[in-house]
């Protein structure tokens, strides 16, 4: 337990990256079939006729892909408890069919709560990035951290 | 403007719960009934990301009878899980309007609004202000 990161160990200012996610158009096309039947989310052609000119993922399924990176590489080992939510989450550009998603994440802010004495909140502004570099998706997530036990 | 409308609802199951959890979630206490017993929730609970699909699913729902189309979304301004969704609840999706304006160079226009998901009890699990792009009509843009 002793090497978990908590609360006290964060710094402001620290960058992480990871992940790396390959979407698949059976995978939009699912989550889509399920959440968000839109017909840019669900049908090829369909797709070609709207303004995203071809089939995309949901906007919500890039979030959820986004956390399935943030399980499987930044939670291990880090003493989080949960989130409150997310602020200005942005959607900038379309994932597609093919595209490899991976994650940066940088802590902006840590507030002490005022209700709770064993959790803190970090600020951790995430950008989802598309194979080229470029952020299709930004967002603030508000995450509980417990704080470091009493020696 | 103003408005407000409960746009529909669904009832969360377990097994639904945890298929999603497994696929984008996996932490135990989305996943895993008896691990979940052991956590802070005290019992397995849905993953914030999937109470915002089902918010989706309920809205696109909602759009359909509306025949509104839906033309993307720019993002979204807020996003609050404020109670755990439990097996067995039954979401309802409540909807304000907040604000409307035209898009300059597109026959769209933007629609920012609050979604609310209310449990069964009453209680806002999900509170979220987001903007969505909608079509307009022909005689609007012409």
């Amino acid at each position: 337990m002793s090497d978990l990161v908590y609360f006290e160990d964060i710094e402001i200012g620290e960058v992480h990256r990871f992940g790396r996610y390959e979407v698949t158009r059976e995978e939009i096309v699912e989550y889509a079939g399920q959440f968000d039947p839109q017909p840019f989310h669900l049908d090829e052609d369909a797709a070609k006729q709207s303004m995203f000119g071809g089939l995309v993922a949901s906007g919500w399924h890039t979030g959820a892909m986004l956390m399935r990176m943030i399980c499987d590489h930044a939670i291990p080992g880090a003493a989080t408890t949960g989130a409150l939510g997310f602020d200005d989450l942005k959607w900038l550009k379309p994932v597609r069919p093919g595209d490899v998603l991976s994650v940066e994440t940088r802590i902006t802010e840590k507030i002490e709560s005022r209700s709770r004495r064993d959790v803190g909140v970090v600020k951790i502004e995430s950008r989802v990035l598309g194979q080229h570099g470029h952020a299709v998706m930004t967002l603030t997530s508000l995450v509980l951290y417990r704080r470091r036990p009493p020696a | 403007m103003g408005e407000t409308d409960v746009l529909g609802s669904h009832t969360v199951s377990e097994a639904e719960i945890v298929a999603f959890a497994r696929k984008y979630d996996p932490q135990p206490f989305h996943t895993d009934p008896e691990a979940a017993r052991a956590t802070i929730f005290g019992g397995l609970i849905a993953s914030g990301w999937h109470t915002c699909a089902i918010m989706m699913r309920l809205s696109v729902e909602a759009m359909q009878r509306e025949q509104a189309v839906g033309t993307g979304s720019p993002g979204v301004d807020s996003c609050r899980w404020l109670k755990p969704v439990r097996p067995g609840d039954t979401l309802t999706l409540r909807r304000e309007i907040l604000e409307t304006w035209p898009s300059r160079f597109k026959p769209h226009g933007f629609v920012r609004s609050r979604a609310e998901m209310l449990n069964q009890h009453g209680e806002i699990v999900l509170s979220l202000v987001g903007v969505g792009m909608f079509r307009r009509r022909a005689e609007e843009t012409a």
